[in-house]
């Protein structure tokens, strides 16, 4: 699953540890996300596309998906 | 300290309580595995005070379930595969039907191993028979079972870090760059 996490962070002036304080997870794990290698639970997925204030399909896409 | 550092070192205070339970059987001071064994809780609850990276989230919990899950399934087998061995000296392996074995080499079934000298409950006999090498080995097998129990910790700490790698755990980052 593709992300664009590391955008949507660079827009909001955003590190990778004050996204993770926001959303209650680890730097680690948001790092995880952006690198592809962590798909994260539907819960945390809407979390984040919620936080930027944007639709979850806008923050991540399946590839080959229309 | 890392949680990691802590299973680590709660595998080293394991192994060194099976060595001086070792030393408590074969000295015959039953103080000493008492108070080491105390000393080693006291030990890992001082160290699991001191675990710095203690945050979980869903994906630390994901990485905890699959370490935990397969360090269950090794430990199962190898457990399984010495409980097996254990029975065979406990209860005395049957002799294959091409090798019989002689009537005076009969193996030596745990109950009779550890029956009191005597014929009855009223001859005034305190000592034990001495336990045979089946028994003897079934307790080497003990020594054996526990330090695997053990060495368990090291296993799920190799697990973490696989699982914690193939997640993303030390990936390059331009953060820490």
């Amino acid at each position: 699953m593709k992300n664009r996490i590391k955008v949507f962070r660079a827009m909001h002036d955003l590190t990778q540890d004050a996204l993770a304080h926001e959303l209650g997870v680890t730097r680690q794990t948001i790092l995880a996300i952006e690198k592809g290698k962590y798909d994260p639970s539907l819960e945390l997925a809407f979390k984040i596309a919620r936080y930027f204030n944007v639709s979850i399909e806008e923050v991540f896409s399946y590839p080959g998906a229309p | 300290m890392k949680q990691n550092t802590f299973y680590i070192l709660a595998g080293i205070i394991g192994l060194l309580e099976v060595g001086v339970f070792w030393i408590s059987v074969r000295f015959l001071i039953p103080y000493l595995i008492t108070i080491v064994f105390i000393v080693g809780v006291l030990l890992l609850y001082l160290a699991w005070r001191k675990i710095a990276d203690r945050q979980v989230d869903e994906r630390s919990v994901l990485i905890n379930q699959k370490a935990g899950m397969a360090t269950f399934m090794v430990f199962w087998v190898i457990f399984f595969a010495t409980s097996l061995g254990g029975a065979v000296i406990g209860l005395g392996a049957p002799p294959l039907p091409h090798f019989p074995r002689p009537p005076d080499e009969r193996p030596v079934g745990i109950n009779e191993s550890i029956k009191p000298f005597g014929d009855g409950p009223g001859i005034p006999n305190e000592s034990i028979r001495p336990p045979d090498d089946g028994l003897i080995r079934l307790g080497h097998f003990g020594y054996l079972q526990l330090a695997l129990l053990f060495l368990m910790f090291f296993l799920y700490v190799g697990f973490r870090i696989y699982f914690a790698r193939k997640y993303g755990e030390w990936e390059s980052d331009e953060e820490q760059d």
